[in-house]
């Protein structure tokens, strides 16, 4: 890192984790972090009143590992234009490289379009431990970005066996291995024990439906995991896929398993549990025919819950591509809409499928669907809860985030998408009544400031003294725009940042790429103590020799896929 | 009326990609300025004129341009991308994606072309005086539509999935055609006066005509009585029944 200092003078700065709103104020960086002043000598930069944030977060996006399925599926993707400056095939120039697609554009276009948005970090949402090292070579090539990548713990068999056992000690020990071994982050848990039903052609039907040859209960794997997790104080909670995604009616599935937490004790100052994509989690109904929006119970629990947080997956029309360890969904998928469908069996960790499809405001659930991802994030009433995602590429490539933006924050434009709906859409969502418009504030809240606590990184997603100097300078000043009118210019400022600052060097300057320095990975080692690890291997190394293709010094990652590493240490309440 | 002659000065080892080439982009343009549009060579760009000698007769509109290749430009490729009006021949046989995403106007090779000549056609009219090769009228790589509309005639062979993925227009083969022509097609018609192997696998919709021989029929069609075309009655099939398919695929 160059030895540099940088003054940003009057910068209108919103940092909703220093209860800063929108004022203008000078901020300094001395060798890529937030300081309280800087020499005379120190570089200028002129925010000339703009809205300035810290780095984007997103804290749950498909860049890295399976979206390597979906390009291999939609070859056709890579030409696609739909969102001008951001999407598409774009030349390489001195700086940067060649470029392609929309969804599932190439590492560098991930790299590029995200600093472009003014985002900084990413977190992958899905590694399969056994496929991590394909994962963190594609990290290597997304340039700019921090990056960080969860584990799939899930439907994997030595995780079963020890919660069927009962052996809380071992099975930590194994997540610690598992985590080290993917050079994962966090857990993440995909339909609890759907993955291996899947396996027989299965599913699980809810949190009670015991797993084929296991003798456990999606359940019982939840609350085996949250206490590993918090046994090992890791730096995030676990990370939860509910049961019966994308089934009509498994709001009440979603809510019972928001419920199974409330008793969780969290060992480290942050959520007990994360619920992603809830807006695939929050239907009504009992079949598609009546399939109506489940949001307004989920948020009434919300509410009142104050144990967990989540994104919400929002759909944003055209096409998109499906991609998740949720096995059985994928089928589902591919029968129903006729769409190519891709498979993979983890071994004896998991499923996979990749299923491209295409969101049209013409289908009623396409327009409901939409209408869910608003509707949470309205009627949640404390912004600190809620993470904004598309689930990138699931309910939309995260290039159109500018434009998901305008619909929290303008009535008016959530009403021209919603007069293209027909009138079966409009009975079955509670959206045009909500008149509730977001503020920059709390749109700087979901999308930095609240990734900061969740995921234990306090230099992150803030611009606090010692803080990563992470900013965006957005085309934006604040005390003249409203952004309920003027959605169109909130959109256009957010689509290409003014400035994007990395660790204090300048990426982004208006809307261009300007440098593209390599960004961290970011890896937990938890502590476990010897002899219970020692158990824990002579069970896995029974694993390996009956089971996996690979052997277990095979299967590890090594340093040398971690350019720039930075290890996570944790103690343990063992 | 305009007319463009191009002759190429040397033949060239390195693809060109001419999709810059049409008349829509020729039309009123001096010899001068013809010579100056770029076209991609390898993995930069030049000026036309480096490659072909220009000759220019006449100004006009792109509906009354024509583009004459003298020669073989059996190393260009692209040539009539998107094009809306007007005319080119070419005097030799053409690279791959000739007449790609056409959408007017007409196209005469008098030599063979190669693949995907006519992929993802919606207008006008190509007509080969030659052999084809593979993915006539086809989608691109993993888009679920090609051709959309418009015609293309061959008069000679073509070889494997002549028409995959197209949603309308027409093809018409004078000769055989290999593996596997009409694969899932959903609209627009197939004549295929000569012989075929396998025809229209995953059809959702449209009409396939074989008049030669057929090998391999797939088991997955139902037979439904027979149609009669021009003057001809075919044995009627209906499928492809493993795609849900209502396409009809006729055979003598």
């Amino acid at each position: 890192m160059r030895m540099s200092e940088i003054l940003i003078k009057n910068a209108n700065v919103c940092d909703p984790a220093q209860g800063i709103n929108c004022e203008t104020m000078d901020l300094c960086i001395r060798d890529g972090k937030i300081v309280e002043s800087v020499s005379e000598s120190a570089e200028v930069i002129d925010a000339a009143g703009r809205l300035t944030m810290a780095g984007g977060f997103d804290g749950h996006t498909h860049s890295a590992g399976k979206i390597n399925v979906g390009r291999f599926m939609n070859p056709n993707d890579a030409r696609r234009t739909l969102v001008p400056g951001l999407s598409g095939p774009e030349a390489r120039t001195e700086k940067t490289r060649a470029q392609v697609g929309y969804n599932t554009p190439n590492t560098y276009a991930i790299g590029y379009r995200y600093a472009k948005l003014g985002y900084t970090t990413i977190c992958e949402a899905a590694i399969p431990m056994l496929a991590a090292r394909h994962t963190h070579e594609e990290f290597k090539e997304i340039p700019i970005l921090d990056k960080m990548g969860l584990s799939l713990f899930g439907s994997n068999w030595q995780v079963m066996e020890y919660v069927r056992d009962k052996e809380p000690e071992k099975l930590a020990a194994y997540v610690a291995w598992g985590l080290k071994a993917s050079r994962g982050y966090g857990v993440k848990i995909v339909n609890a024990g759907g993955g291996e039903a899947w396996g027989w052609g299965k599913n699980v039907s809810g949190l009670y439906d015991p797993v084929p040859n296991f003798d456990v209960t999606p359940a019982e794997i939840l609350m085996g995991l949250v206490e590993a997790n918090e046994k090992l104080q890791l730096p995030h909670s676990v990370h939860v896929h509910c049961n019966n995604l994308g089934k009509p009616g498994n709001y009440e599935t979603t809510i019972e398993t928001m419920k199974m937490f409330e008793k969780v004790k969290p060992t480290v100052d942050r959520q007990a549990l994360h619920v992603t994509h809830v807006q695939f989690n929050a239907y009504a109904g009992t079949s598609w025919r009546d399939f109506e929006t489940g949001a307004p119970m989920v948020a009434d629990y919300l509410n009142g819950a104050n144990h967990l947080t989540f994104d919400l997956g929002q759909v944003i029309f055209g096409p998109a591509v499906t991609m998740t360890a949720d096995g059985p969904v994928e089928y589902a998928n591919s029968r129903m809409l006729h769409e190519k469908w891709s498979n993979q069996d983890i071994e004896l960790e998991d499923a996979s499928g990749v299923v491209p499809l295409s969101y049209s405001p013409k289908s009623f659930i396409n327009a409901v669907q939409w209408a869910i991802g608003i509707e949470l994030a309205l009627l949640v009433e404390d912004p600190w809860k809620i993470m904004f995602t598309t689930d990138s590429p699931n309910g939309g490539s995260f290039v159109n985030y500018p434009e998901a933006f305008t619909y929290l924050m303008s009535a008016k434009k959530r009403e021209q998408v919603i007069s293209g709906f027909g009138k079966m859409a409009l009975d079955r969502m509670v959206l045009p009544g909500l008149d509730r418009e977001l503020s920059f504030y709390e749109l700087a809240i979901m999308t930095r400031s609240m990734q900061s606590k969740m995921y234990s990184r306090p230099e992150k997603g803030n611009l606090k003294v010692g803080s990563d100097a992470d900013v965006a300078i957005y085309d934006i000043i604040t005390s003249d725009i409203d952004p309920s009118v003027e959605h169109e210019k909130v959109k256009q400022a957010f689509s290409g940042a003014a400035y994007t600052l990395k660790d204090g060097n300048v990426v982004v300057k208006d809307g261009k790429i300007e440098a593209t320095p390599m960004g961290r990975t970011y890896w937990v080692n938890a502590k476990v103590p010897a002899d219970i690890d020692s158990a824990m291997n002579k069970d896995t190394d029974i694993k390996f020799k009956k089971y996996y293709t690979v052997s277990k010094s095979n299967y590890m990652v090594e340093d040398s896929y971690l350019p720039n590493p930075v290890e996570i240490r944790t103690e343990g309440a063992f | 009326m305009q007319v463009v002659k191009l002759s190429l000065k040397k033949a060239n080892k390195i693809p060109i990609e001419a999709d810059t080439v049409t008349p829509d982009n020729f039309a009123g343009k001096t010899k001068e300025e013809i010579e100056a549009i770029l076209v991609w060579y390898g993995n930069g760009q030049c000026p036309l004129g480096d490659f072909f000698t220009v000759e220019v007769e006449g100004s006009d509109s792109a509906e009354n341009t024509k583009i004459v290749f003298e020669g073989d430009v059996s190393r260009v490729k692209r040539i009539g991308q998107g094009m809306s009006a007007g005319e080119i021949e070419i005097n030799g046989n053409v690279d791959m994606h000739c007449g790609f995403g056409m959408k007017g106007g007409k196209i005469v090779i008098n030599g063979d072309a190669d693949s995907w000549l006519g992929c993802e056609m919606k207008g006008g009219e190509i007509i080969l005086n030659g052999n084809a090769t593979y993915y006539v009228g086809s989608g691109y790589r993993g888009e679920s539509c090609g051709m959309r509309g418009g015609k293309i005639t061959i008069n000679g062979n073509a070889k494997d999935y002549l028409g995959e993925h197209m949603c309308g227009g027409e093809i018409l083969v004078t000769g055989n055609v290999g593996l596997l022509p009409a694969i899932s097609n959903n609209g627009g018609t197939i004549v295929i006066e000569g012989n075929a192997t396998m025809p229209a696998s995953e059809m959702k919709n449209g009409t396939v005509i074989i008049k030669g021989e057929i090998s391999d029929m797939l088991p997955s069609y139902k037979e439904d009585g027979t149609e009669e075309v021009e003057g001809i009655t075919y044995r009627k099939f209906v499928g492809d029944v493993n795609a849900g398919g209502k396409g009809m695929l006729l055979v003598k």
